[in-house]
């Protein structure tokens, strides 16, 4: 190699047999250079495949220039090889430095964060430091009862792996056919979560995030399962705590249990006087029973209103517009058609 | 997957109009570069329009692929080692690459396939074409004849503030001057069917359906359908949802439209402890079957035969019941399938050594 590459290290480069060929292979910002103006074609494979890699190959001012389709991945070795009209081919290994390996990722939060789940819950959300791979969830994840018992595939497995946009987020939710109904589970295979008992979520260690790399540490939540929930929301029962007039103080909302995290974020919101939307930060607690909305502007003195989207569910799955399941035999609860619910309250001076 | 259209007289129907549907949707589209984010679930339309699920981006694209031509009764497709090929042509390793979707183009014989290179949110969209010589080619998005059907994501009270919300697409297919799609909330449990008409009219696909089944005794649920495909029998087209823990559940095409909530007839209760994974129809000695992959029951053919009139279960079974089905023991570690010709479907097998392989297999 005569000039040092700016991008990539050359392992090993030479003239293989020679025959003629006069110039040197190069890698220079993610492109492939054959010197020297002799005919011939370039190739470029991943070291050790035999099939090339996708790519085009052009000429500048007598260079030959073969430019990858896809960039070149940093810490993998490629095989470049110059192959003249005549003679033997000239080969030479590149290696691309691999960045520093930032901190390493780790689970940071498991929702609902309550140690009391209903034995009907539906999903826990994952929430990581880092964005992760997917392909690998259902193979990391387990459910462990206190004797120590794996329970047997608990979780609703889907290919496409649910995460946020982010990739930081994965909703995990239990199979619907294996959550426990009325007086006997459903199932040969049994109901995941029995009331009663108690189980750990496990995270394994050996789960790869975005950059390949493997977690920081593993992560357990342990928790016990009580009776099933199968009641809606009823923001009927939901405590107001209004802010002053004046002031950038929270609107606090508390919940008759809790409700799920990632939709409180969404699905609720404060109008003003005007029905008009106010703008703020929202922050939630006492795991997930009190939401707090604080406005970027100072409060107005008059009757604002929290709107609900009647999509809100608890950690059962129940929404405010209909149980998560409906029970055909005695439909007795009730449904609501309506798309959002409004709680009026007033800010005074 | 899924170009799941049957049924002799009537298909050649439905595919007569259907043409004349295409040839609208290609002039309809324009040419660019379609803003793919990842590459989901496929299906062919007509004309050789590729239909993709985009669930990173809540899209479903329709790609002129012009490979409208070809001799698909004479193609085989077998490619070893499939894995290892598409990872050294995109320049990873096999770990880097995720194959998420088989459709075959009835038009060509050609098998198209959904790839993720790399695994995170940043892995970039490819789209991968294997011929009966065993060639791999990428389908170049830079200049291609596109449109667009943008799913909605849910407005929100709080002005979507953090909203971290997405919609999964698990299925695709097209029918009848339509685009069907089945989509799965990473918020809120729903199962939501959208009959989007195609060509594509406007950008925004409309509100979707919710499918309720009476599996498992009295109760109704709203599971997501993991995989679908349309069959026709007589008159009217019916669709034929696999739910998780295998429920197979019908209803007809007709009732998908915005906003109305279906109540499916469950017509096979397949096995628990199950995950189906794809789906087609086909037509065997005049009679019509449902071939099915799952992730631990191995690949079903079940027997289509009345299912229309089948009066569905609503009794609470312990592990299987209603149409009858056969596990065909030879197919192993299926993960994707498509139909290739009237007797030959491509299969996408997992070895037990981890290998994946593309396969043609005659219909069983």
């Amino acid at each position: 190699m005569g000039r040092r590459p700016t991008l990539g290290i050359a392992l090993a480069a030479g003239l293989l047999g020679c025959g003629g060929a006069s110039g040197a292979i190069r890698l220079e910002e993610g492109l492939f250079r054959m010197t020297g103006g002799e005919p011939g074609s370039l190739a470029v494979f991943v070291d050790g495949a035999s099939d090339p890699i996708f790519g085009t190959e052009r000429r500048e001012n007598g260079t030959l220039v073969f430019e990858p389709r896809f960039p070149l991945r940093p810490g993998l070795k490629y095989r470049a090889v110059f192959t003249p009209s005549g003679g033997p081919p000239l080969e030479g290994t590149f290696l691309l430095p691999a960045p520093p390996p930032g901190p390493p990722t780790t689970v940071v939060r498991v929702f609902p964060s309550v140690n009391v789940l209903p034995e009907n819950q539906l999903k826990f959300y994952l929430h990581f430091s880092a964005p992760m791979a997917r392909g690998e969830a259902y193979r990391k994840i387990h459910l462990v009862e206190s004797a120590g018992r794996e329970v047997e595939l608990p979780f609703l497995e889907l290919g496409e792996e649910l995460w946020d946009p982010s990739g930081t987020r994965l909703t995990l939710f239990f199979d619907p056919g294996r959550i426990k109904r009325g007086l006997k589970p459903r199932e040969e295979a049994g109901p995941s979560l029995e009331e009663g008992k108690s189980y750990t979520l496990e995270v394994d260690r050996d789960w790869h995030d975005a950059s390949g790399r493997t977690l920081g540490e593993g992560f357990r939540k342990s928790f016990r399962a009580a009776a099933p929930d199968d009641a809606q929301p009823d923001p009927a029962r939901w405590t107001l705590e209004p802010p002053r007039a004046g002031t950038r103080e929270g609107l606090a909302v508390l919940f008759e249990k809790p409700l799920d995290e990632a939709m409180l974020h969404r699905v609720l919101g404060v109008v003003g006087p005007g029905r008009a939307p106010l703008s703020g930060r929202i922050e939630i607690d006492r795991e997930e029973r009190r939401w707090r909305f604080f406005p970027d502007r100072p409060w107005e003195a008059g009757r604002h209103a929290l709107v609900a989207d009647t999509v809100l569910e608890d950690l059962a799955g129940n929404s405010i517009a209909r149980p998560f399941e409906i029970d055909v035999v005695r439909p007795i609860e009730k449904r609501i058609d309506s798309k959002t619910v409004s709680l009026p309250f007033e800010v005074r001076e | 997957m899924i170009r799941k259209m049957l049924g002799c007289a009537v298909a050649a129907i439905a595919i007569s109009g259907s043409m004349a549907a295409a040839q609208e949707a290609t002039s309809g589209m324009t040419k660019g570069a379609p803003d793919l984010k990842f590459a989901g679930p496929l299906a062919f339309a007509p004309q050789g329009i590729l239909l993709v699920g985009d669930p990173q981006g809540g899209a479903v694209f329709a790609l002129g692929t012009a490979d409208t031509t070809g001799q698909p009764d004479q193609v085989k497709l077998d490619v070893p080692g499939l894995d290892q090929k598409i990872a050294s042509a995109l320049g990873t390793t096999p770990a880097e690459v995720m194959v998420n979707d088989l459709a075959v183009n009835p038009a060509s014989g050609k098998a198209y396939l959904s790839i993720s290179r790399g695994r995170g949110p940043a892995a970039t969209p490819v789209i991968l074409v294997v011929e009966g010589s065993g060639k791999i080619s990428e389908l170049s998005l830079k200049e291609i004849a596109f449109s667009k059907a943008v799913l909605p994501n849910l407005p929100a009270p709080g002005e979507g503030k953090n909203n971290q919300r997405g919609e999964s697409i698990t299925d695709v297919a097209y029918a009848d001057g339509h685009v069907i799609v089945a989509g799965l909330s990473n918020e809120e449990f729903s199962s939501n069917l959208r009959s989007i008409p195609f060509p594509f009219k406007t950008a925004e696909a409309g509100t979707g359906v919710e499918i309720y089944h009476g599996s498992h005794g009295r109760f109704e649920t709203k599971s997501p359908v993991r995989t679908f495909a349309i069959y026709k029998s007589g008159a009217e087209a019916q669709v034929l949802a696999a739910y998780t823990c295998t429920p197979l559940v019908r209803f007809p095409l007709s009732e998908l439209k915005p906003g109305n909530k279906i109540k499916g007839t469950t017509v096979a209760e397949l096995g628990n402890r199950n995950r189906p994974l794809d789906m087609i129809v086909y037509q065997q000695g005049g009679k019509d079957y449902a071939l099915l992959a799952n992730n631990s029951r191995g690949v079903m053919k079940i027997a289509l035969e009345n299912v229309e009139k089948a009066p569905g279960i609503t009794e609470k079974i312990s592990d299987k019941a209603g149409q009858p089905y056969e596990t065909i023991a030879s197919l192993k570690g299926v993960v994707h399938l498509d139909r290739l010709n009237k007797d030959h479907a491509v299969v996408l097998i997992r070895t037990e050594a981890g290998a994946l392989n593309l396969e043609t297999i005659p219909l069983p």
